[in-house]
């Protein structure tokens, strides 16, 4: 903090009797508060740690994130992430431009190869990097003024695809010959909203479920008077969302979920519940943007089992259908010695690890809507309440 | 265009350090008042003397890691990120910062004897950071060196302090030619003289009143007079205090001069020094 004279107020006195006289009418000028379009020093920029659309993968986004590396190492590793990764595959490259596309090669060898998400991650900025440099920067960044004393500091609201494109290529692609400034959109401080920032979101494409989750979450958490870190975040600080909902914050509701994309309740509450996925589930299902339908059923098994089931969905390419029935069907019990219990048992011993996944008002819900009945709905319950008391009993007995 | 006021003459004791300071912050400070959302004045010293970092920081112990110095020797691709890391805030004021100069600029300038570029090496990575501030001010060291040069060229709008004596009003030309010189040899169109400032004056000497007259009629220095700073024991006092004029005694006849060109040069600022 810097040490302020203690006379600066008759300094004030001072300049103030100038400024009328000499200034007449424009003071008025300075009071523009417009956005404004500057080109600015990329080190002088930095991404936003809580933002929901990750760029890299989350060891190198927290690494960056908690400044144990620079940008340019950040992307580093993330070369050599997809060098290991392309070299597996049979596709070695010295320098990131070698993963464009050839446009000699006529053959259709490039359609049939699979990338993996990283490859995939590196080719899109280096390819959007290439655009940058032979087109210029047409688009800027919309940034956050977040100075605070000497230190000159912007947050990147949007564009930071772009803010790595630029590293790449001033750092890793030889021909870049830029001054290492960027252009940007600064947003004063106080204009900056996380529900403008997940609209610009859900407005483009590519954001992927878990990225949904998260944004879903901190727009909840901002609502319910959270404080939102400025610095990286594990998913537990998501995670916090899963004991909120909406109803505690009627009025924003609609203006939440008109950011999240104009969704319904029902999607948001799904939507969250991928929180409840372990860290490397989410990290693999946000890496491989698998979408909620084929998630949702993910969140009702035992977390030990998330990632598991996450890399078969993957690995097998399984449609929702197939991921429902393994998770609620035989499929994820198959492992185990079931051979003298019923299905019906171990469906209902597996159903007492997910009690915490649910409401008692949900469940009255699910059996009205099962039941159609309320009395049927309760006799049920009764029976149910029979049968555990009887199952704790035969536990303490035994 | 953020705008950069040199201070430069290269004869010692006109009141450079005391102008680019007081000034820097009156801009900053005049800023605020008006309103202004950037009212941040960057002051760069670079007078190996660090007379101008002593008084605004407090301090004259930077050295090989922490002051232009640093910036001078970075390498040309992190030196815009150097030059951020080694400003530092003034204990005048919150929006006033400072780039302190060092005793080792004295050998700066044989180490970069000879390097290709080495004039730009200020003006550089300047130019990436100077939009993040509502003006910027160079204090420059009394001699046509290296140093002098580099503020120069980093610059936009020379102001010469000059003592209203003879022979300070004849060096003033040579001021001038240096300038002329610069903008011209360097193509560094951007540059020009906006403004002589008349230090030191003391109306009770028939020479100063006499010089100041002559000042005033010529045809083309009497449109750049900027102000008239009286003489003032305030300026030493505050000097000796680490505090800006401003704060030390506002009203001093010195404080209430300065006022006036910082009004002056704010409202150059406000038209986008036109």
């Amino acid at each position: 903090m810097t040490r302020t004279n203690g006379n600066t107020s008759r300094m004030d006195d001072l300049l103030a009797s100038v400024t009328g006289e000499l200034l007449g009418d424009l003071p008025q000028t300075f009071n523009d508060n417009t956005l404004r379009v500057e080109r600015i020093l990329l080190e002088m920029v930095r991404p936003d740690p809580v933002q929901p659309r990750r760029v890299l993968p989350e060891t190198i986004h927290l690494n960056f994130h908690n400044n144990r590396v620079t940008p340019t190492q950040a992307l580093r590793e993330l070369v050599q992430l997809v060098q290991i990764a392309a070299r597996q595959r049979g596709r070695p490259f010295n320098s990131v431009l070698e993963l464009l596309p050839n446009a000699d090669d006529e053959r259709d060898e490039e359609a049939s190869v699979t990338l993996s998400p990283e490859e995939q991650l590196l080719r899109n900025l280096v390819n959007l990097a290439v655009t940058i440099r032979d087109d210029g920067q047409v688009n800027p960044l919309t940034v956050i003024d977040v100075s605070q004393g000497v230190t000159r500091l912007f947050r990147i609201e949007t564009g930071e695809r772009r803010y790595w494109a630029t590293w790449l290529l001033r750092d890793f692609i030889t021909s870049y010959t830029g001054d290492g400034m960027i252009p940007c959109i600064i947003i004063p401080q106080q204009q900056s909203s996380v529900f403008r920032q997940a609209k610009e979101n859900t407005a483009r494409s590519g954001l992927t479920a878990v990225a949904l989750a998260r944004q879903a979450a901190l727009l909840l958490l901002t609502v319910h008077s959270f404080e939102i870190p400025a610095y990286a975040v594990g998913n537990d600080f998501y995670r916090q969302a899963l004991e909120l909902d909406l109803r505690g914050k009627r009025e924003y509701t609609e203006a939440i979920l008109s950011a999240m994309g104009s969704i319904k309740r029902a999607q948001f509450s799904h939507i969250k519940s991928l929180l409840r996925l372990s860290d490397e589930a989410l990290e693999l299902a946000d890496r491989h943007a698998i979408e909620e339908a084929r998630l949702r059923y993910v969140v009702n098994v035992d977390s030990e089992y998330h990632a598991e089931i996450v890399r078969q969905i993957i690995d097998f390419n399984l449609s929702a259908k197939q991921v429902k029935e393994i998770c609620e069907g035989d499929g994820i019990l198959e492992t185990k010695d079931t051979a003298d219990i019923s299905p019906s048992a171990m469906k209902m011993a597996k159903a007492t690890q997910t009690i915490s996944a649910t409401t008692p008002q949900e469940l009255a819900r699910a059996l009205m809507r099962q039941e159609g009945d309320a009395s049927i709905a309760r006799a049920r319950l009764q029976a149910m309440q029979k049968l555990v008391s009887d199952a704790e009993r035969y536990l303490a007995n035994d | 265009m953020t705008r950069v006021f040199v201070f430069t003459n290269h004869k010692g004791g006109v009141g450079k350090s005391t102008s680019a300071t007081n000034i820097a912050l009156g801009i900053a400070g005049m800023l605020q008042r008006a309103g202004a959302p950037n009212a941040r004045v960057l002051l760069i010293d670079t007078d190996s003397q660090g007379h101008a970092s002593l008084v605004t920081t407090g301090r004259k112990d930077y050295g090989a890691d922490d002051s232009l110095y640093t910036v001078l020797m970075a390498d040309r691709q992190n030196a815009a990120q150097t030059f951020l890391n080694c400003i530092v805030p003034s204990t005048w004021d919150e929006n006033l910062h400072v780039l302190p100069a060092s005793p080792m600029l004295e050998g700066a300038e044989r180490e970069l004897m000879g390097v290709a570029g080495a004039p730009y090496r200020l003006a550089d990575p300047l130019s990436k950071i100077a939009n993040q501030y509502a003006a910027v001010v160079i204090d420059t060291r009394p001699s046509f060196s290296l140093m002098t040069e580099m503020g120069l060229l980093a610059a936009t709008d020379a102001i010469v302090p000059v003592e209203p004596r003879y022979l300070e009003t004849v060096g003033l030309t040579s001021v001038i030619q240096k300038i002329n010189d610069i903008r011209a040899g360097w193509r560094h169109p951007n540059l020009r003289v906006s403004g002589l400032l008349v230090t030191k004056m003391d109306s009770r000497i028939r020479g100063h009143n006499h010089l100041l007259a002559e000042l005033k009629a010529h045809p083309v220095l009497g449109n750049l007079l900027l102000g008239v700073i009286p003489a003032n024991e305030a300026v030493s006092y505050a000097h000796r205090n680490h505090q800006s004029l401003f704060s030390y005694d506002p009203r001093a006849s010195a404080s209430k001069a300065y006022a006036q060109v910082v009004g002056a040069l704010v409202r150059y600022l406000s038209k986008g020094g036109e």
